[in-house]
Formats: C-alpha cells, structure tokens, sequence
C-alpha cells in the first residue's frame, strides 16, 4: 500500500474541529452577537414577475425602533452581483424575476420590529405573465424575463457523426428524461453580521464557500475599497455549492454602513428555501446507439436546463452537464445540444455535481436499459466503453490524468451488495414487497476548468511555541479540508498533529485558495500546503545548518525535531522558534499551485474539458412496495477513485453522506414551483432523508489510483461521491418491479404509476 | 406582547429573567443567555437541531414558550460536556467522525444523550428511533449511529 510509509496521510485522522463543535463551542456566523447590534429584515416580491411602479418606505422609516431601511436607491456601486454574469439585483429597482427577489430590507432595534416595517413599506406592481416552463420559455414570443431574451446559454458540441451511428445500431435507445429542484437543505441557513470597524474595515462574517471572491463581488456593489472588506467565512453549518454565490451579504453590508451599527440577519428556513440557490432541474432528451456486443456507438442528447430568474453558475452547470452528458464512456460519434433558460421559478445555482448528477440519471438509465435489452452484465457493458488513460472522451479531450472507471467497476463487483445479488433481489417478506439491485457509473472533474483561474494557495508559519498555522482561503463546510490540510503539513514537517493549526476562509489572514467547490478543496488547497512546507523546510534547514556549523545537506528532520546526522546535535521547533524570534521573525513561507489544464479548449464552451476527474461506481439494493410506490434502500456501496486517500474516516464520511444525498435526489426531493410560488419550503413538506431512510449499510471501497499532480497523489471525492447514487436506485427499482424511471424524485407515486405502465404492457404483450 | 417572569435552572445554573411571553425557549438560551450550542436550523420542530432535555424530557426548544419556562429544569449541550471535559458521548461523536458541518451536532448529542439515559443499552432499531427527530445532510447517519453505539459501550463498559 502506497500510504503505509505515512505517518498522517491515508490515517482515519478525527476531524481537527470535531469536539468544538459537539460541545457547542465552536460559533457560526449564524451565533454572532456583538453590543448594540440591530436585526435586519428582507422585504421580497409579493409576485414572481412584475414591474416595479412605486416604493415608498416613508411609514417603515417612522416606525420607533426603524434605525435604516434601504431600497436599490441605497446601493452606491453595481446594483448586482452573479459569478459570472452579476444580472441578480442587490435590491430590485424596477422589475422582481421571481417570488425571492429583494426589494427592500429594514434594520431595526428588534427582529419585532424589523418584521412590522417590512409591512409598513408599500410596493405597487404590475404583474407580468409568468414564465414557468423552459421550453416555452425558449420560443421567440415568450415574454421576456432579462432583456437580452431568455437563453442564457446555448452550448452545442459535435463529434464524429452521430447519423451515421444510428445508421449502423443494432439497437436504438430514445427516452425523456425528468430531474427535480434539489435544495441543499444545509442544516444552517443564510446567517451573519457586519459591521464597519473603528479602522473603517467593513467586515461581512457571514458563512460561505469563497471569501475573497465574496469580497470582490461587495466591493463591486459597495463601491468600496476590497482591501477594507473583510470576510469571514468559517465556519458553516453545510454549504454543498449554495453559500459559493453570494445571497444576504451585499444586504447586510448596506444596512450595516448605513446604520453605522452592527447588523444581523438570520433567515428562517422557509425564507431561505424560496429566496436562495437550488439545483437546476433538467428535461434531457436522449437518442442512444448501441452494437449488441455493447459498443457504445452515438449519443445525441438535448438538454434543457431550466435556470431560474438569474445567471450566477447556471452557464457552467450547463457546460458540465454537455461535458458529463455521455457519462465516462468511449464515444466517438456525439450530438450534445444544451439550453440554460431563465425562467421565473426561483433561482438557481452550484450544487454538489454541477450538472453531473442530471445527465447520470439519463445515460446510466439508458445503460440500463441497453444492458437488459442486449442480455449483457451491466457492469461488463459499462466496461466495454469505459474510458481509460489515453482515451478521448466525448467532447475530446485526451485523458492524460489517472483514470479510474475499471478500477470502480472491478471494485463494485466485489461489492456486499453486487457479489450476493441474485440471493438478495429473491428475498421477499411479503407477496407486495420486491428487491432489486442497480448500479450506475459516474465521474466528475476535479477543478474549474480551462480559462478559469484555478490556483491553490497557502501561508504557513511558525508559531513562537514551535507550533505552526497554515492558512488557506478555502472553506471547510463539513468536507473535512481543513483536516486534511493538517495532515499534510504534519507529514511534510514530520510534526504530530496537533501542532498544526489551520485557519481557513478569511479574506483578511489566508490566501486565496480559488472557490471551495468543483472538488477541489483537498487538490488545490492541499497542494499549496505542501508546497509551503517544503519551503519552510528548506528555511529551517538553512537555519539549522548555520546554528550547527554544518551542512544543510546533513540537516534531517525527526519526529518534532531537526537534527544534524554527521554530530547528532538535535533541536526541537520550539527551541528553534525561539532562536528565530530573537534574531527578529518567525519564518513564514508561502504555496501556490496552478492547477493543470488539459492541451484543448472546446469552442464555444467555455470552461471545458477538465483534466482530472474522479470516478465511481455505486450500486443500491432497493425494496418496492408494490402497492404504495414506496421504495427502501436497504444497502448502499460505492466503489470511488479519489486518487490516494488523505483521510480514511473522511472519505467515508463524504461517501456516506454523498449516498444518501443521492438518495433525495433520487427519491424524495423537489422543491415545487407553481406559477412561481414554491408550495413545500419547510422540512414538513420538503423531505431529506432522515435517520429512519438511511440504508443499514453504506459500503465504502476505495480504489487505489495515484493522481501524480495531487497532494500526496490525492484528488477530491467531494460530488462524484452523490453524483450516481440517483440512477443506481432507480435500476434498482426496475430491477425489482419492471417499472422504469424517468423522472426523478421517484416518489412512490412515480413509482406506483410506472409499476402500473409496466403491468399494463406485460398484459399487453 | 406581555412579559412574563421566570424563574428557571438551565445546566445546573438558576436564572430570573424578565420576557416576552411569545419567547422561546431556544430564543431565550440563545439570545437571553448566550449560550449558542443549541442551534436553530428551522424555528417548527422538523429538524432537532434546537434539541435540549426540558424537565427530563428531550424537546425542541423552538417549541417551547417562555411561560413554560418558568419553573422548569434545562439541560443543553453545553450542560452535558465542555471542550475541557467533554461528555463520552461527544468524545463518540469525535472519535466516529459523526461530525461534518457539525451544525446538527449538538442537537444529535442531546438526543443521544436522553436516549441513553432511558436506555443504556438500545439496538440499533432504538437508536434510529430515538434520534429520528434530528436532520443532518452531511453524514448520512451511518457514524452517528457508530458513534451512539460506542457512546453505550464507554458508559456501561
């Protein structure tokens, strides 16, 4: 094994957080408090679509205890922000795109109080035709949500001919396919103060997954100095892609400057479910060919991404989903022809996957399917395809990284669940009650992309007790970075543990490490640590070289320790921390890693290819009733190339959770929107999986697969571990009852009335 | 809206405090005392994150009016364990890796908690049951359920 000669790296190290925040110790942004602090309040649109006439907020302003509201008059900079395109209205002047959209927002002595304002301010609209369904959306008379029109994005990419491949098929696949609006539901909502310090410093503690880009984007609606914004950003109570865009922040800043009083605001749950980012639901129509000896020969795919009233991530969730369209497989002819439409049904954004885990649902179902109708094993057909080291995947890109898809493959084979599945799917309780197994094979790419900056970066220093701090920008938000960034720079200083401390997303005191997101945290982030550690290795040899008369050649580090192996002379880093001190500073040395990027760039989208993917195979054991639509999952195993594992413990937590996120994606989750109005924006009505759903057993089976350019050969896990949990229930449950999914959540209604279409054509046949 | 005075023990400590009577209790532990373990993740009782043991019995304290307050018994995480003396149930939770985001967290260690006050010894099944009150999005319970487990064997050996 590959880490057995590390001391920290492939370790179950507990996570360095962990009893801080199970003794309620550790404070969120969310459990500020700070002297004289005010409340703040969000007025949103009273219709999904509307013009704007008037506001008047002179009653709020009168109300005792009103010490600011603002409107968009208020907004001194660009009154917008977005990753890529900033078109979402810090507060909305003239027109609302959907029911979340700020309007006004109070802060007064109370959060009573606030909430009484809110009601006192009077907006006049015009409502104005909802446009709720993308492809109506997408036709030249649709009223229009933005000016420009409502295609966001069209991305079209060709290879090979795809005519041709439905020519020479012996077997034709052709299906429409459904994904639903997942929330990420994270456990804490949107929550922070700010206030502006007696330096003048705005300061934005509010939890997010970039800080420094945070930072930029205030400073662009502030119309302030960046340098004199700072954010705090960790720790966060769950994230999984939302908290990357910004959402209260520029809010919360103006109320702040203008109050010049510290502010908080705290969503409720339902505010939070219908004003912020969720994941795109997708309407995918699929044209698949196959050769019966499995070859995958063309893939056409249309897909419609339905993006909500604003941009932020939309156009690269868009491009993922083109590039992860044909799954990890070899294709050569390809027709992939993707649409981001706005629409006014709430907005959307980065979610764990990006793109991915909607077009796995179609491809992996389509493989499904293939592999029954052609009588071959799934797992054997999804070889025949899979992408290895030199192939060129479906947009065309030559893979040069590691590339695992075999290696998952081979290893759910071995899985509890693959190796004994004709003995489960026969166990049957009762008459109603049908087993099944499915599986499904993914992959995701680790990283932004190409033309994206993507870089790593991190500040290590020594400490005056010998200890050390390294502080990266990333964002732990219950991955487990900050961690791993710990293990790494105790096994590159051959330090213990615990005298690493980590500080992490803070645009004032870590580097800019790029977004927390796109799976990168431990790659990027990790990397840059490493790099550090070799320069402050180098720094503590040249020092200890000089203190010893010898050569820095001679100069080893031991366990806590430098020594000089020609005389033995040892000192300890708390010994050498002192000499440094009084000689004037304490070394400090930085790492910056730019991320590989493949050769190519594919015209006419932006973004791609990725150059490094993780890959993974998971597979479901399901239980059907029959009479309800009701499934179980009973057992859950994924088969996941991550490179070398850091963290053992971690990457089981990540697939674990990553497995049963899947599991509401593909069973239960979907926030509805009717007419633009979200109809279950609470936990009572919108259903993540509780601790009574999750499977008994969720196998983890890493493969071995070193990524050369990776922290100690690592790459991240982070989506692929969610990304086909979804279409392995699904197979499952065709694999059970016959009833074939195509639109997910498969609440036992879907299900129900796919098992009753599944009947109906037995009869009929 | 009226005040009402209680009078109230929270972690072994008495407090007398003058509120509003459509305070909740979560709000009075968090804003009132400044105690903020206990978490709010909904404000309606669906998700266990506000979890305190109230008269001896596990509550969410988002459900619980100031008046109700008045003569009762409370007990948050920060009763159960410090960082300096942590409970064995949160040395569990640590050891396991049932925390990620850790925003459930202490909801899920006072439920275990309670839960193994009533029953020292619970299977499985009992586990599942006892927390099913708590969400959490980032672990997928399997380690919670480990850590539970292993909390049982540190208590009763």
């Amino acid at each position: 094994m590959e880490e057995a000669k590390y001391k920290y790296i492939g370790r179950s190290v507990p996570r360095i957080d962990a009893l801080e925040k199970a003794t309620g110790k550790i404070k969120y942004m969310s459990d500020l408090s700070l002297p004289n602090m005010l409340f703040g309040k969000i007025l949103r649109a009273k219709y999904p679509h509307a013009k704007i006439l008037r506001i008047d907020t002179s009653k709020a302003e009168a109300l005792p205890g009103v010490v600011t509201v603002i409107t968009h008059k208020d907004v001194p900079g660009l009154n917008g922000f977005g990753i890529v395109v900033p078109d979402m209205p810090v507060l909305c002047k003239d027109k609302v795109r959907y029911i979340g959209d700020a309007v006004a927002a109070v802060a007064a002595e109370t959060e009573t109080i606030a909430e009484k304002a809110l009601s006192l301010i009077e907006v006049d609209y015009e409502p104005l035709p909802i446009v709720d369904d993308p492809e109506e959306a997408m036709k030249e008379d649709a009223p229009k949500i933005h000016e420009e029109g409502n295609i966001h994005l069209h991305t079209e990419i060709k290879r090979g001919d795809v005519e041709k491949a439905f020519k020479e098929a012996d077997l034709i696949i052709e299906e429409t396919f459904f994904t639903g609006r997942q929330d990420h539901t994270p456990l804490e909502t949107e929550g922070g103060v700010a206030f502006v310090d007696e330096e003048g410093n705005l300061n934005v503690y509010v939890g997010s997954q970039y800080p420094q880009r945070d930072q930029l984007q205030l400073a662009r609606c502030l119309n302030w100095n960046p340098k004199k914004i700072r954010v705090v950003s960790y720790p966060v109570g769950g994230a999984f892609g939302r908290k990357d865009e910004l959402s209260i922040q520029p809010i919360l800043a103006l109320l702040a400057i203008k109050a010049k009083r510290a502010v908080k605001i705290t969503l409720s749950r339902e505010e939070s479910m219908i004003a912020y980012w969720k994941r795109h639901p997708f309407k995918m129509h699929y044209k698949v060919a196959f050769k019966n000896d499995g070859t995958l020969l063309g893939v056409d795919a249309y897909l419609v991404e339905d993006k909500g009233a604003y941009s932020s991530l939309g156009g690269p969730v868009l491009n993922l989903a083109v590039e992860h369209a044909c799954g990890p497989y070899r294709v050569d002819n390809v027709h992939v022809d993707g649409y981001a439409v706005f629409t006014n049904n709430g907005i959307a954004g980065a979610f764990r996957g990006f793109g991915a885990p909607q077009t796995a649902f179609a491809i992996e179902t389509i493989m499904d399917i293939a592999s029954r109708k052609l009588n071959i094993d799934p797992i054997d057909l999804r070889k025949k395809s899979a992408l290895r080291k030199g192939d060129k995947t479906s947009i065309g890109n030559v893979l040069s990284t590691s590339v695992g898809t075999e290696l998952v493959l081979d290893g759910i084979r071995e899985s509890n669940i693959w190796k004994n599945r004709e003995e489960l799917r026969k166990i049957s309780t009762k008459p109603w009650l049908k087993r099944g197994v499915g599986v499904a094979l993914t992959y995701q790419g680790t990283g932004l992309g190409v033309g994206i900056p993507d870089y790593g970066g991190a500040i290590l220093s020594m400490n005056e007790d010998g200890s050390f701090s390294v502080r990266v920008g990333t964002v732990d938000y219950g991955q487990g970075i900050g961690t791993s960034y710990a293990q790494i720079v105790a096994e590159a200083m051959n330090i213990p543990i615990e005298k690493v401390k980590v500080v992490l997303g803070d645009s004032f005191l870590t580097a800019d490490s790029g977004p927390t997101s796109a799976s990168r945290g431990v790659y990027t982030g990790g990397k840059a640590a490493l790099i550090a550690s070799e320069k402050m290795k180098k720094t503590l040899k040249e020092k200890v070289s000089k203190l010893f008369k010898t050569d820095e050649d001679n100069v080893e580090f031991g366990f806590g320790y430098v020594y000089d192996k020609v005389s033995g002379n040892k000192v300890t880093y708390e010994e050498l921390a002192k000499n440094f001190k009084e000689e004037g500073k304490l070394p400090e040395e930085e790492g910056y890693f730019l991320v590989p990027t493949a050769e190519i760039k594919i015209e006419n989208a932006f973004g791609l290819p990725h150059h490094i993917f993780a890959f993974s195979a998971h597979t479901a054991y399901v239980e059907v009733n029959t009479l309800t639509g009701e499934v179980s999952v009973l057992e859950g195993a994924e088969a996941v190339d991550g490179g070398i594992v850091v963290n053992r413990q971690g990457f089981e937590a990540q697939v674990e959770g990553g497995f049963v996120m899947g599991m509401g994606y593909g069973l239960t989750e979907h926030l509805a929107i009717e007419n633009g109005i979200v109809k279950n924006p609470n936990f009572s009505t919108y259903i993540i999986p509780s601790i009574k759903d999750v499977p008994k057993r969720i196998e983890t089976i890493p493969v071995i697969n070193p990524e050369d350019t990776g922290p100690y050969k690592a790459k991240g896990i982070a989506e692929t571990v969610m990304v086909a949990t979804a279409p392995a229930i699904t197979n499952a449950i065709y694999d059970a009852t016959g009833a074939r999914i195509f639109s997910i959540p498969a609440t036992p209604s879907v299900v129900y009335f796919a098992i009753k279409e599944a009947e109906s054509e037995e009869n009929f046949d | 809206m009226k005040e009402v005075e209680i009078h109230f023990t929270l972690n072994g400590k008495e407090y007398n405090l003058t509120v509003p009577a459509n305070l909740t209790l979560l709000q009075i532990i968090r804003a009132r005392i400044g105690l903020t373990g206990t978490k709010r993740g909904c404000g309606k009782g669906e998700c266990g994150a506000c979890t305190v043991i109230f008269n001896g019995r596990s509550v969410s304290s988002c459900l619980v009016l100031a008046p109700k307050v008045d003569g009762s018994e409370v007990l948050t995480v920060e009763g159960i364990g410090t960082f300096d003396h942590p409970h064995p149930i949160q040395e569990a939770f640590v050891e396991e890796g049932a925390v990620q985001c850790g925003f459930c967290t202490p909801g899920f260690v006072v439920s275990s908690y309670y839960l193994l006050s009533k029953n020292p010894h619970p299977s499985e099944e009992e586990i599942r049951e006892g927390l099913s009150g708590n969400l959490c999005r980032c672990t997928g319970y399997i380690k919670i359920i480990n850590a539970v487990k292993k909390a049982s064997e540190k208590l009763n050996g």
